[in-house]
């Protein structure tokens, strides 16, 4: 190849031949040279994959020169020559990365080369598997050492195995020939998870089995039994690593689709059930009664109907019972993947309509979360303390699977949990009660979180007690932190219970705490991170209380709405005290993601939204600081915080100016033209009529000015009235200069709501047209709204009772006194509502008012703060 | 735009017609359906059901279902009693019905069991409405009244006990037959809107459980829509207008019909039975009693399409939109299930429920495996640290097979060596006895 044969970029195609002839040259052994080291292959492989070398596909590139394409098919026939004469070898190392380097190839390979050359790959992977288990002591006799007598061999043409079968059901046409092929494979890939002793052998072997079932399912069909038996024995053998634990489970639960039909499912999962049960009445002797065993059996196998095969068949089940007396960590690693399994069984798909024994498996799952570890010694004097500590040693693992059971039902029954429902609920509200681990409190918010998503708002009328209890107890140390005197009793206790996992009574005891050391953060002083509940189940308990808020606000929320939005926009506040962090995401030597601060302040803030968003009566009282902290948290360029924050903002600005959009002005049909003209400002805009406020048109510019060209004279009176009549209003303004404009509004609005009901008289009602003329016009009908009382004063006074229901209409008086036309209809008004004895809520207030929406009831009287907001303050 | 399905059917039996709301193509026309109002329900998109008018000595009643290519029904039940109002959740796995008694009665569609029946009116219920969260069902009755029944304290007995009634509200405020009920957007917040005969129509907020509006018609209202804004209902009356009140709208000075109504659509027809709004929001599908069903564009207020469906009168219409059909239709038929068992008469009640029927998982139409479930690379990954780490024993047999192999090499190159030196040394020992022999 010349020297300055330049390619012309990175994506130009010849240069792929290049680098992958450059890549056989130099990294690949052969023959001669030796391998150099595995991290040369992985270089290898991250290349090939990288610059997609084997693709040979020409999509995306603009021009297609035939010598480069034929170059390209070239190198990868050298490519593929090289491997699998690699894979040939008689040099364990060589031939391991042959094979490594054959799975890779059959994923990344064009598909005209897969189809041609697959089975050639197939016959021998395979032999490394067969060659094995058939031929093993054949080859010990003639003492030439097979090189697939390496484990890592083995595991490797395994792996390539199951990419080549996977990359095989992609293709429907070779689904005969590859479904004959697994059949043959699938007995030596059971004998090597029977007989073979590594684990790495048995996990890739499961793993091919998996890749079976999915692709294939009816390769697995004819030796279905061997496969439960020797996957079972594998889980009750106690001998896995949680890994593998993991994989079998899967396995397990996926065998039921090679038959693919209701019975195998149903009987598959009664077997595991029955299983669970029979473990967890050895493991919870002592612990709890005889008969809740019998009890759950009675409901597993319901009186009259035939006990199933033991899972694993006969042989495995017989050899367990022997081993019986094992050491109780191992049965319960085995229950834990049995439960693990049924829970896959539940949430991954399959083909047809299942009947899913929800009652048998809430009350297992009920069964485990009820044992506690205490042990009565009336009831079982022969418990030793050293029994007792080692079922307490395991509960929290079998309590956190039977969460993960109970979620698994819940997702998998969606509407149809109706009818257990409340069963689930009960359960998991008792369970809560005396669930102090973190982890495992975390799993029932997660549950209840779901619960309430899914069931509405009747769900959230059972949970709200439970949910806020709880939360208060997880949030209230982070709330009132900086609150020397409060709350420190709970706190403690709380953090007390934490610190003492094994303690299952939740006391209040009097440790010496001091209050800063329970401070969320590492107190370098002490030395100690002193952190009693910590972030992830704060987290928790805030999503929960977001989806508390989302889901049932509004029923019967009166008695706890107060209580829980200031609880959250302290925690909001305390949480984004100490500035903004920024998320770190690396973690060392650790995988799995640990919630930071990050997470927690946008936790808190999400809810401080739904706090703030869900409706009440009257204005919240931390709109303001609630605002605030969102708007600082906006400038947190590149956080997620900032993302939530915008959307927080957006969200909010429809709560300041609640709007009620209707298709088309169906007032004046001859505005269809102005509404086009004037699309900026389109006038069903509901409040639109305020946007003239001597603030916005003095801002907003040429906004108003536009609209005012094409008016007509409505308009015209609109403008005239509205700088006496109208209300100020922020909706035009920045919300950033939001506090400034509340201070000068306050003069204004006290003006003007003594001029709003001076010129109350019916001709400006009619002309300006706005809701208070159609009060007036409402309340001369003879027909009497029962219920709806209309308060003519308009928004600001609707809003004033709603806030303050007594005291305010008393205020009120000296106002109606100078109304003129409108005055005694004020009064009957006041009247016709004391009459009602309905306090004059917004509710019934803002409905009186035509523009008002029936489902913004409280949003709307919060439409018209400033009023509320203004009045206390200028007093 | 996504095409829709336009069902109607009437109480004579004129079948249950169904047209494409855009292109306005009659499409198949399902046989024998005398239906009451109110009791024509699509279930889950999967399938057809409609309870049938029976006769007054009929002693069960009959709910009949039709897949959606088959003319005649499929599957017929008979309830205990004669049913009038037919309601399905969204997911179409259960079936409400109202009784002539006053009964509601909850079947479980993929087993036809009878789930729950409760008494729940004085006398027949009339219409029944899920919430938007469907966990309430509302109902309404003969007698005036409606009510709100949370589903999940149906099923509590615990609660159930304890509790003094079963409903979670009872709106008693009309005085004559309640026709129809709507409820809104915004799950515990929403609002329910029902109409009655005693010419009124009355807005109700579910969060509160008071009523928040009272608006009286002209003439009796069979029928409310309400707009996807909620911005107005339309209500259709016996007059054969079709009302528009104001629910947040801005009201008019020309109070022609009175409070709150802020206009009509009408065609000087006669009188509307039942309406239904198109996906869209726009298009309003409205049911008359001369066996017409017309479709009106709410924003220009013009008749858009005109379907004849029979001589007698409309009373149900149902908007289906295809894409529903077609997604949920497409597991059916690829496991050759059809229609659901038939509804059972009477609850076993020492059957306990104890399972559900029901498919697992999502139905991603997508069953491509993902690149994820390749696994030879990571295999070989994890297969290269234990080889870095050269603990294992694993990677240790591969090194000692790399050995013996070496070893073998070497010993052979040893023998070579050993066999040249000891020539040398035979050599060496022959050249020194010569010597000496030579010397000596």
């Amino acid at each position: 190849m010349a020297a300055f044969d330049h390619v012309r970029n990175m994506h130009d195609i010849a240069l792929k031949p290049r680098l992958l002839r450059s890549l056989i040259r130099e990294h690949l052994p052969d023959e001669k040279h030796p391998f150099k080291g595995p991290l040369e292959l992985s270089h290898v492989v991250s290349t090939v994959k990288t610059h997609r070398l084997l693709s040979e596909s020409l999509a995306g590139v603009e021009s297609t020169d035939p010598k480069a394409v034929e170059s390209w098919k070239a190198a990868v026939d050298a490519w593929v020559d090289r491997v699998f004469s690699l894979a040939s070898s008689n040099m364990p190392d060589k031939c391991w990365a042959g094979i490594c380097l054959l799975g890779v190839t059959s994923q990344e390979c064009s598909s005209e080369r897969f189809l041609a050359s697959y089975s050639l790959w197939l016959q021998k992977l395979q032999s490394y598997i067969q060659y094995v288990s058939e031929s093993k002591m054949v080859c010990f006799f003639l003492f030439k050492q097979p090189p697939a007598d390496s484990h890592f061999v083995k595991v490797a043409s395994c792996a390539s195995l199951s990419d080549l079968f996977t990359r095989m059901g992609r293709f429907p046409r070779i689904k005969k020939d590859a479904t004959s092929q697994a059949v043959k494979l699938t007995q030596p890939v059971l004998k090597l998870l029977n007989e073979d002793s590594s684990e790495a052998v048995w996990e890739v072997a499961v793993c091919l089995l998996c890749t079976f079932t999915t692709s294939f399912p009816s390769s697995i069909q004819r030796c279905y039994d061997t496969a439960e038996a020797a996957v079972v024995s594998k889980i009750m053998s106690g001998k896995c690593s949680v890994k593998l634990m993991k994989e079998l489970g899967h396995c397990l639960a996926l065998l039921p689709k090679s038959k693919g039909d209701e019975e195998s499912w149903s009987l598959m999962m009664q077997k595991i059930l029955l299983r669970i049960n029979v473990h967890l009445n050895d493991a919870f002797q002592g612990v709890e009664e005889d008969s809740k065993g019998n009890e759950a059996m009675r409901i597993l196998v319901p009186p009259g109907k035939d006990h199933p095969p033991p899972l694993g068949g006969q042989v495995v089940g017989e050899a367990s019972d022997q081993r019986i007396k094992r050491s109780q960590q191992l049965q319960i690693s085995s229950v834990s993947t049995l439960m693990r399994c049924s829970c896959t069984m539940l949430t991954s798909t399959y083909p047809v309509q299942v009947r899913v024994p929800i009652r048998s498996l809430v009350v297992l799952a009920g069964r485990v979360l009820m044992v506690d570890g205490s042990s009565s010694q009336a009831i079982f004097p022969f418990m030793t303390a050293m029994q007792q500590e080692s079922i307490c040693l395991e509960l929290p693992v079998l309590h956190m699977h039977s969460l993960e059971l109970l979620s698994a039902i819940i997702k998998s029954a969606r509407s149809q949990l109706l009818p257990h429902a409340a069963e689930i609920v009960r359960l998991l509200t008792e369970y809560f009660k005396r669930c102090v681990l973190p982890d495992l409190r975390i799993k029932v918010y997660s549950i209840i979180r779901i619960l309430l998503m899914s069931l509405g708002v009747g769900m959230a009328v059972y949970l709200t007690q439970e949910v806020i209890k709880n939360a208060f107890l997880d949030l209230e140390t982070i709330a009132y932190e900086g609150d020397q005197t409060s709350s420190s009793a709970y706190s403690k206790a709380s953090s007390e219970i934490l610190l003492q996992p094994g303690q299952k009574k939740r006391k209040h005891s009097s440790t010496t705490v001091s209050l800063d050391e329970q401070t969320d953060r590492v107190d370098l002083e002490v030395g100690v991170p002193i952190n009693p509940i910590p972030i992830s189940l704060k987290i928790a308990a805030l999503e929960t209380l977001e989806a508390l808020l989302t889901v049932g606000s509004a029923l019967g929320a009166e008695s706890w709405r107060p209580s829980i939005d200031s609880l959250l926009i302290s925690v909001a506040t305390n949480a984004c005290k100490g500035g903004w962090t920024k998320e770190e995401n690396h973690s060392f030597l650790s995988s799995e993601s640990v919630p930071a601060w990050a997470d927690f302040q946008l936790a808190a803030l999400r809810a401080l939204l739904a706090s703030l968003l869900s409706p009440t009566r009257f204005r919240s009282p931390n709109l303001a600081r609630g605002l605030e902290l969102f708007r600082r948290g906006r400038q947190e360029t590149g956080t997620k915080t900032a993302e939530f924050c915008a959307h927080a903002l957006l969200a909010l600005e429809v709560l300041i100016h609640p709007r009620a959009l209707s298709l088309i002005d169906f007032s004046s049909p001859s505005n269809t033209s102005f509404n086009v003209v004037d699309s900026r400002f389109p006038d069903v805009y509901s409040y639109g009529n305020k946007q003239n406020t001597p603030f916005s048109s003095g801002i907003m510019g040429k906004g108003p000015n536009d609209s005012n060209s094409v008016d007509d004279d409505l308009y015209e009176s609109w403008l005239a009235n509205d700088d006496e009549i109208e209300i100020p209003e922020t909706e035009t303004e920045k919300d950033r200069d939001y506090a400034e404009k509340h201070s000068e509004m306050f003069g204004v609005s006290e003006e003007n709501r003594q001029e709003l009901v001076s010129v109350h008289d019916a001709r400006i009602i009619e002309a300006k047209g706005d809701e208070n003329m159609v009060e007036v016009q409402h309340l001369q009908e003879p027909i009497k709204l029962d219920g709806t009382v209309p308060i003519v004063g308009g928004g600001s006074l609707a809003a004033q009772i709603s806030s303050r229901v007594v005291s305010d209409s008393i205020e009120l008086d000296p106002v109606e006194g100078k109304v003129d036309t409108g005055n005694n209809v004020l009064a009957a008004i006041t009247d016709s509502s004391d009459m009602e004895g309905v306090s004059t809520n917004a509710a019934t207030s803002s409905l009186g008012k035509n523009k008002d929406s029936a489902i913004d009831l409280d949003s709307e009287s919060e439409s018209i703060p400033d009023i509320v907001d203004g009045d206390p303050d200028s007093d | 735009m996504e095409p829709e399905l336009v069902m109607a059917s009437s109480p004579t039996d004129a079948g249950i017609g169904c047209w494409d709301l855009h292109s306005g193509a009659e499409l198949l026309r399902y046989r024998s359906c005398a239906s009451p109002s109110h009791g024509l329900v699509c279930v889950g998109g999967r399938f057809v059901a409609s309870s049938q008018l029976r006769e007054p000595s009929a002693s069960s009643g009959s709910v009949l279902y039709w897949s959606w290519n088959k003319a005649h029904a499929e599957v017929k039940n008979f309830p205990a009693e004669p049913i009038n109002p037919l309601v399905s959740n969204s997911d179409g796995t259960y079936i409400v019905g109202g009784g002539v008694s006053g009964d509601i009665y909850m079947w479980e569609v993929p087993t036809g069991r009878l789930l729950r029946k409760w008494h729940a009116h004085y006398r027949a219920v009339t219409c029944l409405v899920f919430s938007d969260d469907q966990s309430l069902l509302i109902s309404g009755a003969e007698d005036g009244a409606v009510r709100v029944w949370s589903l999940l304290m149906i099923f509590d007995d615990m609660r159930r006990e304890q509790a003094k009634h079963l409903y979670d509200y009872s709106f008693s405020e009309h005085t004559l037959r309640v026709t129809d009920i709507a409820t809104g957007y915004g799950g515990c917040n929403a609002i329910i809107v029902s109409a009655s005969e005693d010419r009124t129509c009355k807005v109700w907020s579910l969060s509160k459980g008071k009523l928040l509006r009272n608006i009286v018609f002209p003439s009796i209202i069979d029928a409310i829509a309400l707009d996807p804004g909620e911005h107005v209902f339309y209500a259709g009356g016996r007059d054969g207008k079709i009302y528009i009140a104001a629910l947040t709208a801005q009201g008019t000075s020309s109070n022609t019909y009175g409070m709150h109504i802020i206009g009509s659509l009408a065609d000087h027809s006669k009188a509307v039975t039942c309406l239904a709004f198109s996906a869209d929001g726009v298009l309003l599908v409205s049911g008359y009693e001369d066996g017409m069903v017309r479709v009106w564009d709410t924003k220009t207020h013009n008749i858009v399409r005109i379907f004849k469906h029979g001589k007698g009168p409309v009373n149900n219409i149902l908007v289906v939109p295809w894409m529903l059909l077609n997604s949920q239709s497409s597991p059916i038929r690829r496991h050759g299930s059809s229609l659901p068992p038939p509804l059972e008469k009477y609850a076993n009640s020492t059957d306990e429920i104890a399972e559900v029927k029901a498919y697992l998982g999502t139905h991603g139409t997508s069953d491509e495996p993902l690149d994820a479930s390749y696994v030879s690379v990571h295999t070989m990954n994890s297969q290269i640290e234990e080889l870095q780490q050269q603990g294992s024993s694993a990677a240790a047999g591969m090194e000692v097979e790399r050995l013996k192999l070496e070893y073998r090499r070497s010993m052979q190159t040893v023998q070579q060596w050993q066999k040249m030196y000891e020539n040398l040394h035979q050599f060496c020992l022959d050249e020194l006895l010569d010597g000496d022999q030579a010397g000596g």
